[in-house]
């Protein structure tokens, strides 16, 4: 990438992702990977692999022979043009580069909200991330066992085991509108690891998303901000309560994406209660400003 | 003694199983492929009930609709009587499953067969007249008796629940095992049939089937014997088949075997008692005849009635039966006014024609993706005794979900589209604000909005002052219902925190199909 594409780019970002996200950030230096990589794009594959690459590659967080959980967003039993569920591209993207990267096995799983089978065949992330490879399990109720969560508020909860027993960790939340927390990304995600009575979590729902960001700690984030929802979150129902950024936005510290996520709905981060508390939890770092970002269209 | 047993006779009762052994397997597949498969669309998983002409009838006269799909029905009359009572000896499943039991039970010596039986074949005559009276006024009783809804209903509220139980203990069997890999797959396995396992009334449906099994004790078939209006119907049009029984005199020892073992009581010998009308050629008779003395060649004639068994009083007074007791099953609140439990799937018919068309069959509640479709009990009254009910605690209605009306045989619940389905409203939700959260404790809690479906939400939050119980005062979200926007979906129950009573709530009152079971004047101008 050289100046004159970055300008570009950013003067086209800024516009699309609604003036926010282009004012921040400096130029990543050619040496060290950027904190926040941040691709458009009119395909989610194209997207999502400029991503993952512009970090420096899968290979940074997968290593051969690991075994790989990819936690999308699975919770709802709509098709990806209402972006209530991750995109299925970049799920199958993920997948393949996660193979590609030496992976042994790649699940793909979520704890659904809606009815289960029907949220995995309609939001075509079943189809999508078997046709790529890898495993794609609905929840095992005999693979859930209470955990110490060890959060600075949860401390311990029921968790779906394949989530803790694999060697990387992969979030790829799609960013929604959400009445309660305003907006859910990558932290209220992991809610899809965990069993039920998940809904009672929605009294404290900010601190036990943090604390939960805090306890599974995945080693990329990708979010999904393609489609993203912005109106009737978390579920939507019309097209037209979505928007089209076609974005991905992909880093190593899971606060940062958060933050950057939150600048799509024009939200400051530090607005975020949410942000407030994986700050403190020390989870990352959302001062967009001071971060290295790396922006490009691909 | 030289085996002198008729080997044709004996293959043909060696086909005879295989046929049964198919459609059951046939049967089951289809019950078992009743469910959300990926697709939003189903093929005609409920094929078999068009086939049936006691639904048909029952159905015809209780609606006075005709319904193009039971035209399959005259397939099964047309077989009946070319051949006789065939459907119910080679291809009703139900049948199949009595005739097993009895082998097995003849087998272990439970059922011990000793003297031809005689008697109780009229019975069933009344329950056919019964059932078709009772249609012409109104009251569709047919699925009680009829042996594929019977069998279905069955089926879908006991047999599978406990099999999809079962299989859970085999599952945690192979963990025990520390067959893990092996376990996963099972249990994956298992996940994706998507059996319904929750049934209030299950125990008990599961009890009827059980005391019918074991009738089989007293006498083999003794449903297809005694209870069948099925059985009965196509007994009378069986009765100019082409294959009639005949015994050759020179060869008959008169042993009797072929009386002791007919399946249904049909009398082979001697050969002028045979009742073509209870013959379901199960090819027992021939096969078992120690002189291959029975054989069924073809012959034009035409049997007489069973006249024995049908007589012209009975049919009256089972017919006067009928007539007087429709009103009985109408002494009910169900009639006056809508129950609040009785939440119909979208796409039901307006109560009265629903009851009319309904066979209880169950094909719904193997269909519901969320288990949510439930037998009802007395929510609508005697003669709404297990149509479906929606019951939100136990599973919402999906959204994009309108599998239940594909499945429904005889169209009680109108087939719908899923986008005419998204659109149709089935009960109203409310809140009951003494329990819920922001309301009465001034906690956050969103679960029901984040969870409802439609789009703009029906549920939307305003803020609202809590004292707690401490004295201070909250500030929260607390939920509203948009009642233009509500289809009762009840998702909102369904996943609300309080558990044992939530507190919002999904009511039939506003559902669509009513006129009466409103509560809001339409104020136009």
């Amino acid at each position: 990438m050289n100046r004159r594409t970055f300008l570009k780019d950013a003067a086209f970002g800024g516009a699309a992702l609604g003036a926010g996200a282009g004012l921040f950030g400096r130029m990543a230096s050619a040496a060290a990977p950027p904190d926040l990589a941040i691709i458009q794009g009119d395909s989610p594959a194209a997207i999502t692999r400029a991503a993952v690459e512009t970090l420096g590659g899968m290979g940074r967080f997968v290593a051969k022979g690991d075994v790989v959980l990819i936690k999308p967003n699975i919770g709802w039993d709509r098709t990806p043009e209402m972006a209530a569920c991750t995109n299925p591209d970049v799920v199958r993207t993920l997948v393949e580069l996660s193979f590609t990267a030496g992976a042994k096995k790649v699940t793909v799983m979520d704890n659904t909200t809606n009815q289960a089978q029907r949220c995995y065949a309609r939001s075509g992330i079943q189809e999508a991330a078997k046709a790529a490879g890898a495993d794609v399990p609905f929840i095992n109720p005999r693979r859930i066992k209470k955990m110490n969560i060890g959060g600075a508020w949860l401390k311990e909860w029921d968790v779906i085991q394949d989530f803790v027993e694999c060697d990387a960790l992969i979030n790829v939340p799609i960013a929604k509108h959400h009445s309660l927390c305003r907006v859910t990304l990558g932290m209220k995600n992991w809610l899809g690891a965990i069993a039920d009575p998940r809904n009672r979590l929605h009294q404290r729902i900010d601190e036990a998303s943090a604390d939960l960001a805090a306890f599974f700690k995945p080693k990329l984030t990708v979010l999904d901000a393609y489609r993203i929802l912005v109106r009737n979150g978390p579920q939507g129902g019309r097209p037209s309560d979505t928007r089209l950024l076609k974005t991905s936005v992909a880093g190593a510290d899971a606060a940062a994406v958060e933050a950057m996520g939150a600048t799509f709905f024009d939200i400051p981060p530090a607005d975020l209660p949410l942000l407030q508390f994986a700050v403190e939890r020390k989870l990352g770092r959302i001062d967009l400003e001071k971060l290295v970002l790396e922006k490009r269209t691909v | 003694m030289k085996n002198e047993r008729s080997r044709k006779h004996r293959r043909l009762r060696l086909l005879r199983i295989a046929v049964q052994a198919f459609f059951l397997g046939l049967f089951f597949t289809l019950l078992f492929g009743t469910r959300f498969t990926g697709e939003d669309y189903i093929g005609r998983v409920e094929a078999f009930f068009h086939f049936d002409p006691l639904l048909a009838a029952a159905t015809f006269l209780a609606s006075r609709a005709v319904l193009a799909y039971f035209a399959w029905a005259a397939v099964t009359i047309i077989v009946t009587l070319l051949f006789g009572r065939v459907v119910c000896g080679w291809i009703c499943p139900l049948g199949t499953v009595h005739q097993f039991f009895s082998w097995i039970f003849k087998k272990a010596k439970f059922l011990r067969p000793k003297k031809p039986a005689s008697g109780g074949l009229w019975v069933k005559y009344a329950v056919l007249v019964f059932v078709l009276a009772a249609a012409l006024f109104s009251l569709n009783v047919a699925g009680y008796f009829d042996p594929l809804s019977f069998l279905t209903r069955v089926s879908a509220a006991s047999l599978i629940p406990a099999f999809e139980r079962g299989l859970n203990v085999l599952v945690g069997v192979v963990y025990a095992a520390h067959l893990e890999a092996f376990g996963d797959r099972l249990a994956q396995a298992v996940q994706t049939l998507m059996l319904n396992s929750t049934f209030s009334q299950g125990f008990f449906i599961g009890l009827i089937f059980l005391g019918v099994v074991l009738l089989n004790k007293w006498r083999e078939r003794f449903w297809c014997r005694s209870i069948c209006p099925l059985g009965a119907m196509l007994g009378l049009f069986s009765r100019y088949n082409l294959f009639k029984l005949e015994i050759d005199e020179a060869k008959c020892t008169r042993c009797n075997l072929c009386s002791i073992h007919c399946q249904t009581q049909a009398s082979p010998f001697p050969a002028d008692q045979w009742k073509s009308s209870e013959c379901v050629y199960c090819e027992t008779c021939a096969a078992i005849c120690p002189t291959r003395a029975i054989t069924f060649p073809v012959r034009f004639r035409k049997e007489k009635l069973p006249d024995v068994d049908l007589s012209r009083r009975r049919i009256l007074a089972t017919s006067f039966l009928a007539l007087f007791s429709v009103p009985f099953f109408r002494i009910s609140k169900a009639r006056k006014r809508a129950d609040e439990k009785l939440i119909r799937p979208p796409g039901a018919l307006p109560e009265p024609d629903f009851l009319r068309k309904c066979v209880k069959c169950g094909e719904c509640l193997k269909a519901c993706p969320t288990n949510g479709l439930q037998p009802a009990l007395a929510e609508a009254g005697p003669e709404g005794l297990w149509t479906p009910v929606l019951v939100p605690q136990i599973g919402y209605c999906e959204y994009y979900c309108s599998l239940c009306t594909q499945v429904c045989p005889t169209g009680a619940i109108k087939e719908l589209s899923v986008p005419e389905k998204t659109t149709v409203k089935i009960g109203t939700a409310w809140v009951d604000k003494n329990r819920c959260l922001p309301y009465f404790l001034g906690r956050p809690c969103i679960v029901c909005e984040e969870h409802c479906p439609v789009s703009p939400k029906a549920i939307k939050f305003v803020m609202v002052e809590t004292k707690r119980p401490d004295g201070t005062t909250a500030v929260e979200k607390a939920p509203v219902i948009d009642l233009d926007l509500c289809i009762g979906c009840g998702i909102c129950e369904n996943k609300c925190p309080v558990t044992d009573r939530p507190a919002i709530f999904v009511t039939s009152v506003g559902e669509q199909r009513s006129g009466e079971n409103q509560f809001l004047l339409k104020m136009d101008n």
